[in-house]
């Protein structure tokens, strides 16, 4: 396939609030080519999970995706029919959540619901669905995958609910999967084994993954790039190495640098100043210019726009933008 | 640490020191609720945490370090063991003779929308327990110590007849924080206090932690499941696996020279955010054994990349050596 598998265009998202429609994805931009991994890194509310939903046309009402254009494998997500895009999720491309006890179906058998995906998707009978949805168990490591196979969802462990949850996405061999925070609520052992997992599937398959998460231990394990998410707004992308090396942008600098693990015993950690404006008190201009220690005056009067920083490496940031020119 | 010893009977005995703590939880099962089993929460441990200073639980859920928390201000009763504060065994108390060392330790759990009564305003959750343990002679001066506390914690005074709701995760949890100050405790459990808090607001709570720590001489037990925390705050470090501690240690060893299998895969999991150091192992394989049915011998036997065959028949002691313990066989300075 030419070009990029995900391609999301000035992508604008909104919901209604007080009269108006909030924008929760703010003409964001970004592309994840075949065999990559790019992480969206952003804290609680900042809008990746609504870009990963936009992308899978999932935004749930009364929320809608208003302008922009996505482009999924090739095809126009927002001109596909409701029936065409059904047969695109869980094909071309999978998703997996944070939650999989909340995804799965607890009164049928997880066997069953991988069974049940598999025949939306293909014309086969239910004994080769099963043969297959066995195969995908044992690929995934799923300890006895037969047994497994008839087990429900409560009878699992959080991270084998979490490989009935991949290997439902994967028995399609999608071309992108989207991973929202699929680690965030397991023990880091755990955490560990299905991050190792999602590397092999994505070696092996050679699928995309979009990674959605706040841990930045788990962007640096996985992510080929990184794209940093600010309120609504991108504000940083590049390859993993720049952006957690030569972050540029003061708030992925500021969010490396208030990492514990980073810190030395008994120093002060670095702090971003304030919190996370609610979208009704957003400044004018760059919404991180209230919690800014570089911020300027012109900083509250425009919205700055994408700088090149290195060969793929973007900030978003007027004071970085001089820093460049000169 | 400088730290305030004075006022305890004897000055090298540790604030908070915990013997053979048990809390099992009886499973019933049948029109009888006869008891069939035991959840194993907390078996037999043992820890101090001295004034002023940091001890940090940690472990994976299930393990049994929010039971030990709740154990030792009895909020759930252990069956066995002694908890001494300041020398003197909670365990032994009524409730009567209980209530002032209520004051003493504090808890601050990790949510805390469901910590703060939604409809009290700030200043009557505050205010609460000081009028509990008479602390502030009438609702003017607890009211001026609110204002004081609200400070302390970086909040506006102004803002203390707000709701709960009226303020964002850091700021409740910074409520909480001057709750649980406003009655002058020595040592603070922090159960998971912020595991629900985003990076950068993390970073607040936990330096102002820090600086409480530094001006009042507090001891925290701080419950967590986060090791770059641990790492950054704790002077000490008991890691607990099912229902047990198999590793204690100064934090600087369990980090650099962790003894326990169990430690060094816990270690080895956690991802770094520096780029030049990628490749967590996925050492320890399988799951968490559940406590109401651990295994036989080593707990970590089955999980344990190291076991040999005596793993799994003979439960390890606590082998000490110099400031750490570790509960493996590995670890017997006699096999060297």
């Amino acid at each position: 396939m030419i070009g990029p598998v995900l391609r999301i265009d000035e992508v604008l998202t909104t919901f209604p609030a007080a009269g108006t429609r909030i924008p929760v994805v703010d003409h964001v931009s970004l592309e994840v080519h075949a065999g990559e991994v790019l992480a969206l890194v952003g804290e609680s509310g900042c809008g990746k999970s609504m870009t990963a939903l936009s992308a899978m046309r999932l935004v749930p009402k009364p929320g809608r995706v208003e302008s922009g254009n996505i482009q999924l494998c090739g095809r126009d997500v927002l001109a596909l029919s409701v029936s065409e895009m059904r047969a695109m999720r869980g094909g071309e491309a999978a998703m997996i959540f944070q939650e999989p006890m909340t995804s799965l179906n607890p009164v049928q058998t997880v066997g069953a619901q991988v069974v049940e995906a598999i025949r939306l998707h293909e014309r086969v009978s239910f004994v080769e669905a099963r043969k297959r949805t066995i195969e995908m168990f044992d690929r995934v490591q799923i300890p006895d995958p037969e047994q497994r196979f008839g087990a429900y969802p409560h009878q699992l462990s959080g991270g084998l609910k979490q490989r009935v949850m991949i290997a439902m996405a994967a028995a399609m061999r999608p071309k992108l999967l989207i991973a929202d925070e699929p680690t965030t609520a397991l023990d880091v052992t755990i955490q560990a084994q299905i991050l190792e997992l999602l590397r092999e599937l994505q070696r092996e398959l050679g699928t995309a993954i979009l990674l959605i998460t706040h841990d930045l231990g788990v962007v640096n394990e996985l992510a080929d790039r990184i794209a940093v998410m600010y309120a609504s707004r991108i504000v940083e992308q590049g390859e993993r190495v720049d952006v957690l090396a030569s972050a540029r942008h003061p708030y992925t600098e500021g969010l490396l640098r208030s990492v514990p693990a980073a810190a030395r015993r008994g120093e002060a950690l670095h702090e971003i100043a304030g919190v996370v404006p609610s979208p009704s008190e957003w400044p004018a201009g760059c919404r991180f210019s209230t919690r800014c220690d570089r911020v300027e005056s012109r900083c509250g009067d425009a919205v700055p726009t994408s700088t090149q920083v290195a060969p793929g490496h973007t900030v978003d940031c007027f004071v970085v933008a001089d820093e460049v020119a000169q | 640490m400088s730290a305030a010893i004075e006022g305890s009977p004897n000055a090298c005995e540790p604030l908070l020191r915990v013997e053979g703590l048990r809390t099992w939880f009886p499973i019933r099962a049948g029109i009888l609720q006869r008891t069939v089993g035991n959840v194993r929460a907390v078996d037999n441990i043992d820890f101090e945490v001295a004034a002023g200073e940091t001890l940090a639980l940690v472990g994976e859920s299930g393990c049994g370090k929010t039971t030990v928390g709740r154990s030792l201000l009895r909020l759930v009763e252990p069956q066995a063991g002694r908890v001494l504060f300041d020398g003197v065994d909670l365990c032994t108390l009524s409730k009567r003779e209980l209530i002032p060392y209520r004051s003493d330790i504090q808890i601050v759990f990790q949510d805390p929308m469901a910590s703060l009564d939604p409809r009290m305003r700030v200043r009557d959750a505050i205010a609460e327990g000081m009028r509990s343990f008479g602390i502030g002679a009438n609702a003017a001066e607890r009211t001026e110590r609110v204002a004081a506390l609200l400070e302390r914690v970086q909040l506006d005074p102004a803002w203390m007849s707000r709701y709960p709701h009226e303020f964002s995760g850091g700021q409740r949890q910074r409520l909480c924080i001057a709750r649980a100050l406003a009655v002058e405790p020595r040592l603070i459990v922090c159960d998971e206090a912020t595991s629900a808090l985003d990076v950068s607001i993390q970073a607040q709570i936990l330096n102002l932690l820090r600086d409480l720590q530094q001006d009042l001489g507090l001891a925290y037990l701080f419950i967590t499941h986060d090791l770059g925390v641990v790492r950054y705050l704790a002077d000490r470090v008991a890691v607990m696996y099912v229902g047990e501690i198999v590793e204690q240690g100064p934090t600087e060893q369990i980090f650099e020279r962790p003894s326990h299998p169990y430690t060094q895969g816990l270690l080895s999991a956690i991802p770094s955010t520096d780029p030049g150091r990628r490749g967590i192992s996925a050492r320890v394989i399988g799951d968490v054994p559940s406590p109401a049915n651990p295994p036989d011998g080593c707990r970590f036997h089955p999980r344990c990349p190291q076991a040999f065959e005596r793993c799994g028949r003979e439960r390890p002691p606590t082998y000490f050596a110099g400031e750490g313990s570790s509960r493996c066989f590995l670890s017997d300075p006699a096999a060297g």
